[in-house]
């Protein structure tokens, strides 16, 4: 496989620093709680901008007849050591305004310690450490590289955030949680590598070096230290460190920390004797340490934590996606110039592997000769009759990574022109390219060769939909070929027994509906899947819900032989009915919009009247398309109901089968107007029903956009106001 | 019987708290400061020495990582047997330059008694120092100020 060098180097990185990150990980998490459990304790008693450093030495002078030291730490607990009246010496938190003592100073408790030593240096000491840097240093690249694969992704820096469809559970999650936690997770790696550093003596070395020419020092004029100006113009919370003289002789000092310089004070006339600044290497190191603990910082340390679990996230669906990848490999038994029937894949993230996979395998059951490759391998195929291309489509209709020269190496290398063709396009009509690459694909190689069917496109991995292909591919090719639907679905777990109670007749078009009980615990709405197993087995059939006084209201064609019509139908008033519920959130009612414009055909109407019945105050339209009148007396009271309740604005049906003959997209042609602007004003157009009729009306829309609007319809697909629920 | 009992817990008694009027003892501020050397803060064992020239007693401990405590050499080997508590006597490190001013408790009884007072000094992938700085505990001593020959430059002490 073409792998880019970029996911080739996340992926390598990865492997080989995991063990480290997964460590660093669990103990990093831990260890997070150790600033917050610090922060919850009671000795932040003041504002520390409020009080000056000359109230605070003042208030401990008049209390305690020798002071050694006065701390600020970084949750800006004020540490003292004092003698007292008594001459006992005492040491801990105090008030800085009052100078009462409030506690003994927290040491870490051995637990946090010894995860702290372990996650520095994993117990090994120095060579610990050097791993444990190298590794934070590996992390970072890891973060760098995955930035740029997201980048790539997106198509573009600036389309860094914008939506992802979620295809595949770990993936989606790898990507939308990486970007989330990508500066924590920089900030993490930098100061980490940093504190390494730091311990290896590698970085540039600066010393505060103070000069004081004690041949000049005076005692006078003698001032009280509440009265030094540098005291009364400093507020606590400059302040890190200040160690009072040593003994009342002149050349003993008081020497005052603050965080950006060091100050040497003559403790008789508050002169200042030395100035220094802090080395910028210093602030860096402090900084480095809070950022990288969460030091003082409740909502930084629980920050920390979040974005460290993520990273044990990210190794598992890393590695869960790889393993997916590679199980995907393609292997040949015959090469490229004996084979019969060539396929070639096109995919990004070996979803349409698997479904070629599975082709080629059932091909070779059959004992075709039968040869699989990435559409760039493609060359020169001597003996072969059939050509098969299999492609997903990139980002915004460009090709995979492993099918970006396929168009290049078509128009370069000729076979013969009998080589028969047929193309799948794998895709998500929620993305506004659908297949567009494989429309590409198509329309390049009817140019040189034969097509045997007209493109095929597949949404959302429907086995029904590459089913459907397989046989007909199967037909006219005649070679036979079937694919056992136990490889292409999942056994079902956790189903749920759901009662029918109520099912209407069947109407003219073969239609009725029926409706489930739900049990209270189960979490569902309209435009959700309703799967259920008419032969217990591992097909599944998938009904959109319609959620009808909180019930499951489902809106079913009855097929001749129709596996889950058939079974549906069949269900009597009372039955318990195996099933499962498929969210689909890329279907539900959006909750912002104000305006939606539903379009349905047939039964394609059933999510539709749940979303109307739960609707409060939202403009609706409904554009309805069936065959007759008698069609629409099914569903006719329901939707009286919701125009005459508000729950629905207008309603437009279009009877196919009487009169002038109209389709939804008619109506919608008719009424382009108030379409362009309801679009315009945000309205959200959702879609369910047949793919010919998706086709059509997207076709209609584009076209109304374009003249009323001036935007293509992709504008408004990338804003998120068009969904589609077709089949 | 009991009346046995009774006087031996009285003597016990009066012995202990006699032991206690013994242990009177005198708080010292002690400050150190280091020489302008580069690499990790040292740890700094302060520590009483008995007249043979044993450890008698750890006095403050600077460096609060007992991961290296074993780098201060003749020290670890007294600590490890005695497995003391040193939780209220230690104290954070300090680096090249740095200088620090600790509480030391000194017994009354220790001093002009033949004792002496060590720092020892290490640190980590660097020298150790056994006697960085090593005096007599004398009255005039105790006041004094002291050069060190390692990592610290100079100690100073002054009782409260």
């Amino acid at each position: 496989m073409t792998i880019s060098i970029w996911r080739y180097s996340h992926l390598a990185l990865a492997v080989s620093s995991f063990v480290f990150i997964v460590l660093a990980s669990v103990t990093g998490i831990i260890l997070a709680f150790q600033p917050i459990s610090e922060q919850l304790e009671p000795y932040n008693v003041a504002n520390l901008d409020n009080i000056t450093l000359a109230e605070t030495v003042t208030v401990f002078q008049d209390n305690y007849p020798e002071i050694i030291d006065i701390k600020v730490d970084a949750n800006d607990f004020v540490i003292a050591t004092v003698f007292t009246e008594d001459g006992n010496n005492l040491s801990g938190y105090f008030n800085p305004q009052t100078a009462e003592y409030l506690g003994e100073e927290l040491k870490p408790s051995p637990f946090f310690q010894w995860v702290t030593n372990f996650h520095r240096s994993l117990f090994l000491k120095s060579v610990g450490r050097f791993f444990v840097g190298l590794c934070s240093f590996l992390l970072f690249l890891i973060a760098v590289t995955g930035t740029i694969l997201i980048i790539k992704r997106q198509h573009g820096f600036k389309r860094f955030f914008s939506k992802i469809i979620n295809e595949d559970f770990n993936q989606y999650w790898h990507v939308v949680l990486g970007r989330l936690s990508l500066l924590p997770i920089i900030i993490i790696t930098i100061t980490g590598v940093y504190l390494s550093l730091e311990k290896f003596d590698a970085l540039p070395k600066t010393k505060t070096t103070h000069q004081v020419d004690f041949d000049t020092l005076i005692e006078s004029p003698k001032q009280n230290a509440s009265n030094f100006s540098v005291f009364t113009n400093t507020s606590l919370s400059e302040v890190k460190h200040v160690e009072f003289p040593f003994s009342s002789d002149v050349e003993d000092y008081f020497t005052v920390k603050l965080h950006d310089k060091d100050l040497l004070i003559n403790q008789f006339t508050g002169a200042i004797l030395s100035e220094v600044n802090t080395p910028k290497v210093e602030v860096f190191s402090a900084l480095s340490l809070n950022l990288h603990t969460g030091k003082g910082s409740i909502l930084w340390s629980i920050i920390l934590a979040v974005a460290t679990a993520n990273i044990l996230f990210f190794v598992y669906s890393g590695f869960a996606m790889t393993l997916k990848r590679r199980k995907s490999r393609l292997k040949n038994k015959v090469k490229a110039e004996d084979a019969d029937i060539i396929i070639l894949v096109g995919s990004e993230n070996g979803s349409s592997i698997h479904y070629a996979n599975m082709f080629f395998k059932q091909l070779i059951k059959q004992n075709q000769n039968a040869f699989i490759a990435e559409m760039n391998a493609y060359q020169q195929y001597p003996n072969a009759k059939h050509l098969v291309v299999m492609t997903a489509t990139y980002g915004q209709g460009d090709a995979p990574t492993n099918a970006n020269q396929f168009l290049q190496k078509l128009k370069e290398i000729t076979n013969t022109k009998d080589l028969k063709f047929s193309v799948v396009g794998f895709g998500s009509l929620a993305y506004p390219d659908f297949c567009q690459f494989a429309y590409d694909v198509d329309q390049a190689l009817q140019q040189v060769y034969k097509p045997v069917l007209p493109i095929f496109t597949i949404n959302d991995k429907s086995v029904d939909a590459f089913s459907q292909w397989v046989s007909d591919w199967s037909e006219v090719s005649g070679i036979s070929v079937t694919i056992p639907q136990k490889h292409l679905t999942i056994q079902p777990k956790q189903l749920k027994k759901l009662k029918v109670i109520s099912k209407t007749k069947t109407n003219v078009d073969n239609t009725f509906l029926i409706t489930l009980k739900p049990k209270k615990h189960h979490q569902f709405t309209s435009g959700d899947l309703l799967a259920v197993y008419p032969k217990n087995d591992y097909r599944e059939r998938l009904y959109s819900i319609g959620k009808v006084a909180g019930n499951i209201q489902l809106s079913v064609k009855l097929h001749e032989n129709g596996l889950g019509s058939g079974f549906l139908h069949s269900a009597a008033d009372g039955d318990k009915i195996k099933v499962r519920l498929v969210k689909n959130s890329a279907f539900h009612c959006p909750k912002k919009a104000k305006q939606i414009l539903m379009i349905a055909n047939g039964t394609g109407v059933a999510p539709f009247l749940g979303m109307l019945q739960q609707n409060k105050k939202v403009e609706s339209h409904l554009y309805l398309g069936l065959r007759t009148e008698e069609s629409y007396q099914i569903y006719q009271e329901q939707i009286k109901q919701f125009l005459f309740d508000g729950k629905l604005t207008k309603h437009h049906l279009a009877l196919s089968r009487v009169g002038d003959k109209h389709y939804v997209q008619d109506l919608l042609k008719r009424d382009a107007k108030a379409v362009a602007k309801l679009l315009y004003n945000n309205c959200v157009i959702m879609i369910c029903g047949s793919l010919a009729m998706h086709k059509s009306v997207m076709s209609v829309l584009e076209e109304i956009t374009v003249t009323y609007n001036n935007k293509p319809l992709s504008y408004y697909q990338n804003k998120q106001q068009i969904k589609s629920d077709c089949y | 019987m009991k009346l046995k009992h009774i006087s031996i817990l009285s003597v016990l008694v009066l012995g202990l708290l006699s032991f206690t009027t013994l242990t009177e003892s005198t708080k010292y501020k002690c400050m150190i400061q280091m020489t302008n050397y580069t690499g990790e803060g040292a740890y700094i064992v302060i520590s009483l020495i008995n007249p043979e020239g044993e450890y008698d007693k750890t006095l403050y401990v600077k460096g609060d990582d007992d991961e290296w405590y074993n780098t201060v050499e003749q020290w670890w080997q007294f600590y490890d047997k005695k497995q003391h508590n040193i939780d209220a006597i230690t104290g954070a490190t300090v680096s090249g330059g740095g200088r620090a001013i600790e509480v030391i408790d000194i017994e009354d009884s220790k001093i002009d008694a033949g004792y002496s007072i060590r720092f020892e000094t290490a640190v980590e992938d660097d020298e150790y120092y056994i006697n960085d700085v090593q005096f007599p505990l004398t009255t005039e001593n105790i006041k004094g100020k002291h050069e060190g020959k390692g990592f610290i430059r100079y100690i100073r002490m002054m009782p409260n």
